[in-house]
């Protein structure tokens, strides 16, 4: 009996994940030292941005939605495959998720944040943010609850309160697990984020059927949340925004993004980390197939809506979608094009799909593409709309790319935090799969 | 009527025969009613062609949800012949196209017919050797799976975009294809719920808890996609309704402006959304197999209504051609479901 | 004096507890603690599944209810007709009480877990017993079936 507890399968889950947590190294302190100064440099631009106004970006009359519309865009539809691994392929009952779906969670938050930072960058009076809220004022003023920008208000922040609540009931089981591992000061920590979990027959029964609610309510949500996203630009009256199809592709092209995502940072965690015992070549090419369905999904889209442009004898739609490819950012909608339509159709060869550093070379070229699509998606538009004497084009100044460069550092900063805060894999579930 | 011993020839001359009749009621000279083949033809597309890409997307992913009716889902894949020869008799009537005066690049008769006829026999070709392979158990069985779904993609779009959308020509919206894909798809999960409900018995002394899950599985996936059908129904509303332009909300007008178009409307839309998610939302509905079936051919009525709700405004209907229309591809229907033991080659997995 | 079981194997106890069930023992003279959710284990000892989902019901329908009325309220409270919408547009509002439905429901379920699993637990954090990776069954003493 003491022999097998010795090799305990169940304990060796517990000591792998949690060694995860140990004191951090050289290599950690570094990483969170360069991403630390990169956002405190982001910051001083901001501020500076918010001390000189809104002039020393590129923005300007007819291209008023720039890279910051863009990044939030980015953002948002990063934060999507953490709810899909986490809550759709749970509803699917697909096994791999549990060794993606904790950090693909606390990608979602961290995504979030960052997203919902860009609207107040791109305010010019950033104080006066709440004015987005509905509240009773003095004026007898609401919201206009028919504006596209105030349902990205309310579904934006729904979204992150959700994935709160999704993220933190998932480690609810795994804070008591640490609780008991750790000592001294962590286990009070940890005791006292565990609620007080003890496992008992009633707390499961109720816990089990919250994960499945949470998991119900988050699928719809993650559709209508980027859906809402894709009606900022398409309730708009604006050549090559105004498309019906918008909706469901902004939503593939989300969790395109997501997957892609997903993969970038998972890959060098499960090499620093030494998790290949957990996170398997099999497990990633489920991952790639989820990569390549989407991509799919996303030329279809621009099939359907290039073919679109020239159906009826709308020449506006027709000079906007020939400007997109031939105008002055064509070399931007070529990169688009090469990234998320042609590169992801090599995962078709089983080996290449179950080649690490090959599919962790697609996902960072895929995050470049989908970055890209917003921003041809948003900049070509507004660039070239109905009135040729109103055109246009923009370029992003020196504190928009450094706020750009802010973000990701900020996204990184956050995830490397995370890796030393919680476990970063779902131990009871793995526990539950041996 | 457990099963019906049928030999493939016997059965494909019901099928010619079934055309012939649908020949007949459509061009015998009842008059009115130019619109009633298009309405049988788009609807049964969505239903033989759905049928099969439901089996190919459970065999892609493995899952087990429809798995145990496989092989009722795929007996149905002989009706995309038959649609491939009620296109043929669909072809005479192409002038009655509004772009067919003017015609362009993409739509003008000659590839109008080519690219949907080439689709269509390459999907029923596709679909017969994908149910071939599939239920032999064959290896190479995935790999026609993505080929058919690709072509069932591409087919079901254009049935969309060319076969219902051009009657209102100038006017388009990008997401036809797209939504007529996941209908075909919802249609065929309902097909899965009709049709474990004619198989209760069966499936019920073999194995309880299996036909049990199986049945909740079945009332899972129709709960999901009444909210998904809802979901991309609400966002093209919602962008014809927000844009108010003239030749787009003209499309909706000329849906709801009537009170009997109003009813039709309300009646797919309680169809096909309202009354799945209210009965699906409930454990309880999902227990029972007649309430499982009797909800999914709400489902399918749903669908054929929104058909009817496309094609009306544009041509006129004549109700008893569209009934009999479809009273014999329900015939033909019955047959494959039930001649399935001699029309099927034998599964692995035994029958 | 309680009886604690522990079983290191899930069929192990599995088999104890169909044993006890068997015996006239039922949910409410054990305490289970377990390592992860096991749904044979409600199987066995019949356990419903709970109120959960009336707080989730209850919840979205508040969300939805209240989210539509309060817009209603604001348009109505100061109208004022924008992007040549009417006061009370039903496709754009939906859209709010939507996603309202699904903010109330997630809050509600979870609200109401915590209140059904009696969380967070006083007793809990101070350092209740932990059974590990094991699983346990403890028969109360005082509360065993009455068997003549």
């Amino acid at each position: 009996m003491k022999e097998s507890k010795a090799l305990d399968p169940r304990e060796e889950v517990e000591r792998d994940v949690l060694a995860v947590l140990c004191r951090p190294g050289v290599k950690w302190l570094a990483a969170v030292a360069l991403c630390a100064a990169l956002v405190l440099l982001g910051l001083g631009l901001w501020g500076y941005q918010i001390h000189r106004g809104l002039g020393v970006s590129g923005l300007m009359h007819p291209v008023n939605w720039g890279v910051y519309i863009t990044n939030f865009v980015f953002w948002v539809g990063i934060a999507h495959s953490g709810t899909l691994i986490s809550a759709v392929l749970f509803l699917f009952r697909a096994r791999f998720r549990t060794s993606f779906n904790r950090a693909a969670e606390a990608m979602t938050i961290f995504a979030l944040t960052v997203a919902g930072l860009f609207p107040l960058i791109h305010l010019g009076r950033v104080w006066i943010f709440y004015y987005l809220f509905p509240y009773p004022t003095e004026r007898h003023l609401w919201v206009n609850f028919r504006s596209p920008l105030i349902w990205d208000v309310f579904a934006v922040s729904t979204y992150m309160i959700v994935s709160l609540i999704f993220f933190y009931v998932g480690l609810l089981p795994d804070l008591a697990i640490a609780r008991r591992r750790f000592s001294g000061i962590r286990k009070k920590i940890f005791a006292v984020l565990s609620l007080g979990w003890v496992g008992s027959l009633d707390q499961w029964r109720h816990y089990n059927r919250l994960y499945l609610f949470l998991a119900a309510f988050a699928t719809p949500l993650v559709a209508s949340v980027h859906s809402i996203v894709s009606w900022d630009f398409a309730v708009s009256i604006v050549p090559g925004w105004h498309t019906t199809i918008f909706a469901p592709y902004f939503v593939a092209g989300a969790i395109f993004s997501g997957t892609a995502m997903v993969i970038t940072l998972v890959y060098p965690m499960q090499r620093i980390l030494k998790l290949e015992k957990y996170i398997t070549v099999d497990h990633f090419e489920a991952i790639a197939k989820i990569l390549l369905f989407t991509s799919l999904i996303i030329s279809y889209s621009y099939l359907v809506e290039t073919g679109f442009a020239f159906y009826g004898d709308n020449v506006f739609e027709a000079e906007q979608f020939r400007y997109r490819s031939f105008g002055h950012y064509a070399h931007l909608y070529w990169v688009m094009i090469f990234c998320n339509s042609l590169l992801p159709l090599t995962l078709f060869i089983r080996r290449l799909r179950r080649s690490l550093p090959f599919l962790f070379a697609v996902s960072l070229l895929v995050n470049v593409g989908m970055w890209m699509e917003r921003f041809v998606i948003i900049v070509n538009s507004l660039a070239r709309d109905y009135d040729p004497y109103a055109w246009g084009t923009y370029t992003p100044s020196l504190v928009e790319i450094g706020i750009t460069v802010m973000s990701f550092a900020l996204f990184f900063l956050l995830y490397l935090l995370f890796l030393k805060a919680v476990p970063v894999l779902s131990m009871t579930e793995i526990k539950e799969h041996l | 009527m457990e099963s019906l011993k049928l030999r493939p020839a016997v059965f494909y001359l019901l099928l010619l025969s079934a055309v012939g009749g649908i020949a007949l009621a459509e061009y015998g000279g009842s008059g009115g009613g130019k619109g009633s083949l298009l309405v049988t033809l788009v609807f049964w597309s969505c239903l033989a062609q759905g049928a099969v890409a439901v089996v190919a997307i459970t065999d892609l992913v493995r899952a087990r949800w429809v798995a145990s009716l496989k092989r009722e889902l795929l007996s149905l894949y002989p009706l995309q012949f038959l649609v491939f020869l009620l296109f043929l008799l669909w072809t005479p009537r192409l002038s009655l196209y509004p772009w067919s005066a003017e015609p362009g690049l993409w739509l003008n008769e000659p590839f109008f017919v080519g690219r949907n006829l080439a689709l269509l026999l390459l999907s029923s070709l596709l679909a017969a050797l994908f149910a071939r392979l599939s239920l032999r158990g064959d290896r190479r069985a995935n790999l026609l799976a993505v080929l058919y779904l690709l072509v069932f993609v591409a087919s079901q779009s254009l049935v969309a975009f060319d076969w219902v959308m051009t009657l209102e020509y100038p006017w388009y919206s990008t997401l036809f294809g797209a939504f007529f894909c996941v209908e075909a798809i919802y249609a065929g999960f309902a097909l899965a719920g009709v049709a474990s409900y004619l198989l209760r018995r069966q499936r019920c002394d073999a194995d309880p808890e299996t036909a049990r899950k199986g049945l909740r599985d079945v009332g899972n996936l129709l709960f999901g996609f009444s909210v998904l059908w809802a979901g991309l129904f609400f966002a093209q509303y919602l962008l014809l309704w927000y844009g108010n332009l003239p030749e787009e909300v003209h499309y909706i007008l000329r849906r709801t402006g009537s009170t009997s178009a109003l009813a039709l409307s309300g009646l797919f839309l309680a169809g096909n959304f309202v009354l799945p998610f209210a009965v699906f939302l409930s454990r309880k509905g999902k227990r029972l197999p007649a309430v499982v079936g009797g909800v999914s051919l709400v489902v399918l009525g749903g669908l054929f209504v929104e058909r009817v709700v496309y094609v009306f405004p544009v041509l006129s209907l004549h109700a008893g051609v569209l009934f009999v229309e479809n009273v014999l591809i329900i015939f033909v229907g019955m047959a494959a479901f039930y001649g399935r033991k001699t029309l099927l080659p034998r599964g692995g997995e035994g029958d | 004096m309680a009886e604690t079981l522990v079983f290191l194997e899930k069929e192990d106890f599995l088999a104890r507890l169909r044993e006890l069930k068997k015996d006239g023992y039922s949910r409410r003279n054990l305490a289970l603690y377990l390592p992860w959710h096991l749904p044979e284990v409600e199987e066995i000892l019949e356990v419903s599944p709970g109120p959960l989902r009336y707080f989730a019901f209850f919840g979205g329908l508040c969300g939805f209810v209240g989210g539509m009325g309060f817009i209603l309220y604001t348009v109505l409270s100061w109208p004022l007709i924008t992007g040549g919408k009417p006061l009370i547009s039903i496709p754009p509002f939906l859209l709010v009480s939507y996603i309202l439905t699904i903010l109330f429901g997630s809050l509600a379920t979870f609200v109401g877990f915590l209140f059904l699993a009696r969380l967070p637990s006083i007793q809990g954090i101070g350092g209740a017993e932990e059974y590990g990776n094991r699983f346990v069954i403890v028969i109360e003493e005082g509360l065993r079936p009455w068997n003549p």
